[in-house]
C-alpha cells in the first residue's frame, strides 16, 4: 500500500489540476459550444436550434463591425509594433551606453494594465483638451485631432494605445534573439565585406524567423484577446464603432441577456486563436524533433 | 582617410542616439502626461495643455482619488477597491504558485505515460480565449454560492493561473540534472524530500519570476474583475474604469489621472524593483513551449 | 555482504531491445567492470541494478535477496555518477550526509562518519564549500565521500573518471583502487575507457549492443578473448587483424615484398574449422625488433617490413606497415623503431596469436 502511494505520487500531486482543467477548460469549452447551439437568452436552456446562434451572429451588423475592427487592429497592431520592436531592437544592439536604462523604459508600459493605458490615452487624446490643444499651443493653429468620438477613426486609437504598451515586449523578444547570435557570424560577414545593413538583412534577420513567429503569435493572443482596452478608452464608441469581438461577447451576453449569441461569439474567437496556435505549435514540435 | 572614417562613424552614432531617446521621451510622455496632470487643479488643465508642469501643484486629486471619488452610485474613492485587489491577488499568487511547483516538479521529473499530453494539455489553457469559459464559469460560482465574491475570484485566478505557473516550473525544472533526482533516491529521499531537500534550494528564480507574473497578470486583471465581482468586491481595476466613466458631476481629469496612477502603482513599483525576473517571465511564457 | 547475481535480465524502451537475457554473477568484494561501446546497455544495466530503473523481466538479487521490486533506498547500494550529480545548494558536509539524514542516523554519528569519511579521501578542509567551488578532481573525491559515507552493501561507479582530464584520470584510478583494496566492498564499475578496465578490474565484462560478449579476469579478456569484437576493444593500440590464407596449417603473409608461411599455436582447431581464409588477431607488442633472447622459440620468425609510418611514443614506438593489405602495427623500442624504414627486420612472436572465422568474427579454437 505504501509502495503503491509512494509509485504514485506524481499523479496523486497532479490529479487536483488534471481533474479542475478537465472541468473548467474543456468541459467549459463543450459547455460554451453546446450553449451556442441552443436558442438560450437570459437563462441557459437545453433547446437546440442548430447553427441558429452563428447564422443571427452573422447576419448582425454589429459583429460585422467588431470583426472588421479586429482585422483593422490586428494587422496595424503586429506590423508597427514588429517594425518599431525590430528596429528598437537593432538600434539598442550597437552597445548603447545607457542601454539598461532605455530599455526600462521601453518595456514599462508591459506592467502597466490595459485599464489604466487606456485611461491614460483617452486623456492625451482627448478632443479638446488633450493632443489637440497642445498643438494648437505649441503655435500648429487650426490642428485638429478628435480621432476618439470619429465614428472611422476610433479603432486606430486603440492600436496607438496598443503599440505604445506592447512594442517594448516585442523589443525585448527581438533583442535577446539578437543577442543569442554567434559573434563567428558577424565577424565572417565583416570579413567577407558585407556593411552592416546587408549583414542585418541577409545575415541575422533570417536567423531572427523563430523570433518574429513568437512575437506575431503573442500579439495576435492579445489583439483577439483585447478587451479591457477598448472597454477604458473608447468604452466600444462612438456606439459601437470601436467594438471587437470581445467586447461583442461582453456586451450581449451580460448586458444584452443573450447568452446563445454570446457563447456562439465566445466560440469563433476560439476557433480565430486555434487557427494560429494549431499550426504554429505543430512547426515548434517538429522543429524539436528535428 | 580615418578622420572621415570616423566623422561618419560619428554621425551614425548621433542618429543612433537620438531616435533611441526620441522613443525613451515617446514612452514616457503618457506616465508623465499622468504625473503632471494629477497634480493641477482642473481649471488649470482647462487653460494649460498637456506637457505644461503644473504652476501650483496640488495632491487634491490625489486625495480625492483615494479617498473620495465616485464609482458609479459609491463615493469612497478608489481605497476599498484597492484593497479588494490586494485580498484577492496574494492568495491567488500564492496558491496558483505553490500548484505549479509541485504540478511542475512532477511533469518535469517523475514522468509517467501521459505525463507529456497532459503537459500539453495544459499549456493549452494559457492560450483559449477567457470568453470561451466566462458563462460556465459564472454558473459554477454561482453554485458554490462565491458568486460576487473575493474568493470566488480567487478560485477563478487560481484555476486559470495554474496553466502559465506549471509551464514556467517545468520548463525551469527540465533544465535541472535528473542525476541529482536518482542520486537522492539511492540517497533514500522520496518525491518530496528531493523537492524539499533538492528542488526548493535551487528555485528562488524561477520562483520570483512566477511570482511577478502571477501579481501583475492578477492586479491588471479586468475582465474576470468586471464579470465576477459584485458592488463592493470589484477589484481596482473595475473600479478605475467606473470612477473614470462616472458621468455624476463634472469631468475631473485630475482624479482620473490619480486613480490611474494609484492603480498602476504596484505593479509599476514590482517592475522597478525586478525588472530583470519580470522580462525573464514575459519571454519565459511566450517563447518556451 | 555484498554479491549480486543478475539472472536473465531483459529491458526494453518501447521497441529496442537494451539487454537481452543478461546473467552474470558478481562475488562478494569484487571489482567487476563493465565495458562496452557507446550505446551497448551498460549504463542502463546500471541503473537496473540500482532500481533506478524497472525490469521488463528477470531477476536481480543481491546478498542472496531478490531485490528486483525493491525501490533504490532500500536495495543498499551507493552510486557514483559520471557528472558527479553533486548538490548543489548543499555545503560539501550535508552532500556527504545527506544520505545518513534521509535514513534517520543520528547526529552524532553522522559527524563521526564524516570525519572518517573525509579524511580517508582527503577532503576535510573542503567541508564547508558548496560543490560550485570545487575543482573537477575535487568534486570526484566529495562524490566518492556521499557514497562511502553509507558504507553500503555494493557500490556503482557510473564513468566516474570520463569528466577529469588526462593526467587527474590517472591519479583518481590509482585512488580508487587503493580505496577498494582498503574497504572491500564489491564495486561495479560502468567504463567505456579499456585502459581503466585492465587496470581496475577482478573481472570485466564486455557487452554489446545488449549482450553479455564475454566475463573474465583483465588477463583472460586481453589475451585469450571470444571474438573479434573483444579482443578489437581491449588494447592500446588494438590487436592487428590480417586476412591470411591457409596452407598447410600455416598462415600466408605477404610482407615487404615477400612471402611467409606463419607457424601459429593452435593448428588442431584450424584444421577442424576446414576454412581456407582466416582473420589472424596478433597484438603488436609481439611484433618487435631482433631480440637475441628469443631465438630458440620456435613460434618466432623474422620477416622483413616496410614501414610506411611511425608514431613515437615515448617509451616506444609505433611502426605502421602492411601485411596483405591490411593495415599492421609493430611494437619498437625508440632505439630502433624511430628510424625504422623500408625493409627493417621484425621479429614476430605467433605463440599468443589466435584466429578468428572472418564470417562469424568468433574464434576458431
Amino acid at each position: 500500500m505504501l509502495n503503491f502511494l509512494e509509485k504514485n505520487l506524481p499523479k496523486i500531486v497532479l490529479a487536483p489540476t488534471t481533474i479542475v482543467m478537465v472541468i473548467c477548460m474543456y468541459g467549459f469549452i463543450v459547455w460554451t459550444g453546446l450553449l451556442s447551439l441552443t436558442k438560450s437568452r437570459m437563462m441557459p436552456q437545453w433547446d437546440f436550434v442548430g447553427l441558429d446562434q452563428y447564422r443571427r451572429l452573422f447576419a448582425n451588423p454589429r459583429w460585422d463591425v467588431a470583426v472588421d475592427n479586429l482585422f483593422i487592429f490586428l494587422i496595424l497592431f503586429i506590423v508597427i509594433a514588429l517594425v518599431l520592436g525590430l528596429l528598437l531592437a537593432i538600434f539598442l544592439d550597437q552597445k548603447i551606453r545607457v542601454e539598461g536604462a532605455i530599455r526600462t523604459i521601453y518595456l514599462y508600459p508591459m506592467a502597466i494594465s490595459f485599464i489604466v493605458t487606456g485611461t491614460a490615452w483617452k486623456w492625451i487624446l482627448n478632443p479638446g483638451l488633450g493632443i489637440e490643444k497642445l498643438m494648437n499651443d505649441w503655435g500648429f493653429v487650426g490642428f485638429e485631432f478628435r480621432w476618439l468620438v470619429e465614428q472611422d477613426m476610433a479603432i486606430y486609437t486603440i492600436v496607438i494605445a496598443a503599440v505604445w504598451q506592447s512594442s517594448g515586449f516585442v523589443m525585448a523578444l527581438f533583442l535577446a534573439g539578437l543577442r543569442g547570435v554567434d559573434e563567428n557570424l558577424t565577424k565572417a560577414a565583416k570579413i567577407d565585406g558585407a556593411s552592416t545593413i546587408q549583414l542585418y538583412w541577409h545575415v541575422i534577420l533570417p536567423l531572427m524567423r523563430p523570433v518574429f513567429f513568437s512575437a506575431i503569435v503573442i500579439l495576435t493572443h492579445i489583439a483577439i484577446k483585447s478587451f479591457d482596452l477598448v472597454q477604458a478608452l473608447t468604452g466600444g464608441g462612438p456606439g459601437y464603432a470601436s467594438d471587437l469581438p470581445a467586447n461583442f461577447m461582453y456586451t450581449f451576453t451580460f448586458n444584452r441577456a443573450q447568452i446563445g449569441l454570446g457563447a456562439s461569439s465566445a466560440m469563433i474567437m476560439l476557433f480565430g486563436v486555434l487557427a494560429i496556435l494549431i499550426p504554429y505549435l505543430y512547426s515548434e514540435l517538429r522543429e524539436k524533433k528535428s | 582617410m580615418s578622420s572621415l572614417k570616423l566623422t561618419k562613424y560619428n554621425i551614425g552614432r548621433t542618429f543612433i542616439y537620438s531616435i533611441l531617446i526620441f522613443f525613451a521621451f515617446i514612452y514616457l510622455a503618457p506616465l508623465y502626461v499622468m504625473f503632471t496632470t494629477s497634480l493641477k487643479d482642473i481649471e488649470e488643465i482647462r487653460s494649460g495643455n498637456l506637457m505644461a508642469l503644473p504652476i501650483d501643484p496640488t495632491f487634491y486629486a490625489w486625495k480625492k482619488a483615494w479617498s473620495s471619488a465616485c464609482t458609479g452610485s459609491d463615493c469612497r474613492g478608489l481605497a476599498p477597491y484597492f484593497w479588494n485587489s490586494v485580498r484577492i491577488v496574494f492568495p491567488a499568487v500564492i496558491i496558483s504558485t505553490i500548484v505549479g511547483a509541485f504540478n511542475g516538479y512532477s511533469l518535469a521529473k517523475w514522468k509517467f505515460k501521459g505525463s507529456e499530453f497532459l503537459f500539453g494539455a495544459l499549456l493549452f489553457g494559457c492560450f483559449i480565449p477567457f470568453q470561451v469559459i466566462l458563462l460556465p464559469m459564472a454558473k459554477l460560482l454561482g453554485m458554490l454560492g462565491l458568486a460576487n465574491t473575493v474568493t470566488g475570484l480567487v478560485l477563478v485566478h487560481v484555476i486559470y493561473g495554474v496553466a502559465f505557473t506549471t509551464l514556467f516550473f517545468r520548463n525551469y525544472y527540465v533544465g535541472i540534472p535528473t542525476e541529482l533526482v536518482r542520486a537522492a533516491k539511492l540517497d533514500g529521499a522520496g518525491f518530496f524530500a528531493i523537492f524539499r531537500h533538492i528542488f526548493i534550494p535551487l528555485s528562488t528564480p524561477i520562483f520570483v519570476v512566477t511570482i511577478i507574473w502571477q501579481f501583475t497578470q492578477i492586479w491588471n486583471d479586468f475582465l474576470f474583475g468586471v464579470v465576477y465581482s459584485g458592488s463592493g468586491t470589484q477589484p481596482i481595476t473595475v473600479a478605475l474604469n467606473n470612477l473614470v466613466n462616472t458621468s455624476v458631476g463634472g469631468k475631473e481629469y485630475n482624479v482620473d489621472m490619480a486613480a490611474a496612477i494609484i492603480a498602476a502603482l504596484p505593479t509599476l513599483a514590482v517592475y522597478v524593483i525586478a525588472g530583470k525576473y519580470f522580462v525573464r517571465g514575459l519571454t519565459a511564457g511566450a517563447v518556451k513551449g | 555482504m555484498g554479491s549480486i547475481s543478475l539472472n536473465g535480465i531483459n529491458k526494453s524502451f518501447g521497441s529496442t531491445e537494451v539487454l537481452k537475457n543478461i546473467n552474470l554473477d558478481i562475488k562478494d568484494g569484487e571489482f567487476l567492470i563493465l565495458i562496452g561501446p557507446s550505446g551497448c546497455g551498460k549504463s542502463t544495466l546500471m541503473n537496473l541494478i540500482a532500481g533506478l530503473e524497472d525490469l521488463n523481466s528477470g531477476e536481480i538479487i543481491i546478498d542472496g535477496k531478490n531485490v528486483s521490486e525493491e525501490s533504490p533506498k532500500d536495495r543498499d547500494i551507493a552510486m557514483v555518477f559520471q557528472s558527479y550529480a553533486l548538490y548543489p545548494t548543499m555545503s560539501v558536509a550535508r552532500n556527504i550526509c545527506f544520505g545518513l539524514e534521509m535514513n534517520k542516523v543520528p547526529k552524532d554519528e553522522q559527524a563521526s562518519i564524516l570525519k572518517r569519511v573525509s579524511e580517508l579521501l582527503q577532503i576535510d578542509h573542503l567541508l564547508d564549500r558548496k560543490p560550485g567551488q570545487l575543482s573537477g578532481g575535487q568534486r570526484q573525491r566529495v562524490a566518492m565521500g556521499r557514497a562511502l559515507a553509507r558504507s553500503p552493501k555494493v557500490f556503482l561507479f557510473d564513468e566516474p573518471l570520463s569528466n577529469l582530464d588526462a593526467k587527474l584520470r590517472v591519479e583518481m584510478r590509482t585512488e580508487i583502487k587503493k580505496l577498494h583494496k582498503r574497504i572491500g566492498t564489491t564495486i561495479v564499475y560502468v567504463t567505456h575507457d579499456q585502459i581503466e578496465a585492465m587496470t581496475l578490474a577482478d573481472r570485466i565484462a564486455v557487452l554489446k549492443d545488449g549482450e553479455l560478449q564475454q566475463i573474465g579476469t583483465p588477463y583472460e579478456i586481453y589475451n585469450d578473448p571470444v571474438s573479434h569484437f573483444v579482443a578489437d576493444f581491449m588494447g592500446s593500440p588494438g590487436m592487428n587483424f590480417i586476412e591470411c590464407i591457409v596452407k598447410d596449417q600455416n598462415l600466408v603473409i605477404e610482407s615487404g615484398g615477400q612471402k611467409y608461411e606463419l607457424i601459429i599455436p593452435c593448428t588442431e582447431a584450424l584444421i577442424k574449422s576446414n576454412l581456407d581464409v582466416v582473420l589472424l588477431g596478433i597484438r603488436p607488442e609481439m611484433l618487435t625488433e631482433i631480440q637475441p633472447s628469443a631465438a630458440d622459440n620456435s613460434f618466432v620468425q623474422k620477416i622483413k617490413f616496410d614501414v610506411e609510418v611511425i608514431e613515437p611514443m615515448g617509451a616506444d614506438t609505433v611502426a605502421i606497415g602492411q601485411w596483405n593489405e591490411n593495415e599492421v602495427m609493430a611494437r619498437l623500442s625508440p632505439e630502433s623503431g624511430n628510424s625504422a624504414g623500408k625493409g627493417f627486420e621484425l621479429q614476430v612472436d605467433t605463440s599468443k596469436a589466435i584466429l578468428f572465422d572472418p564470417n562469424s568474427g568468433l574464434r576458431i579454437r
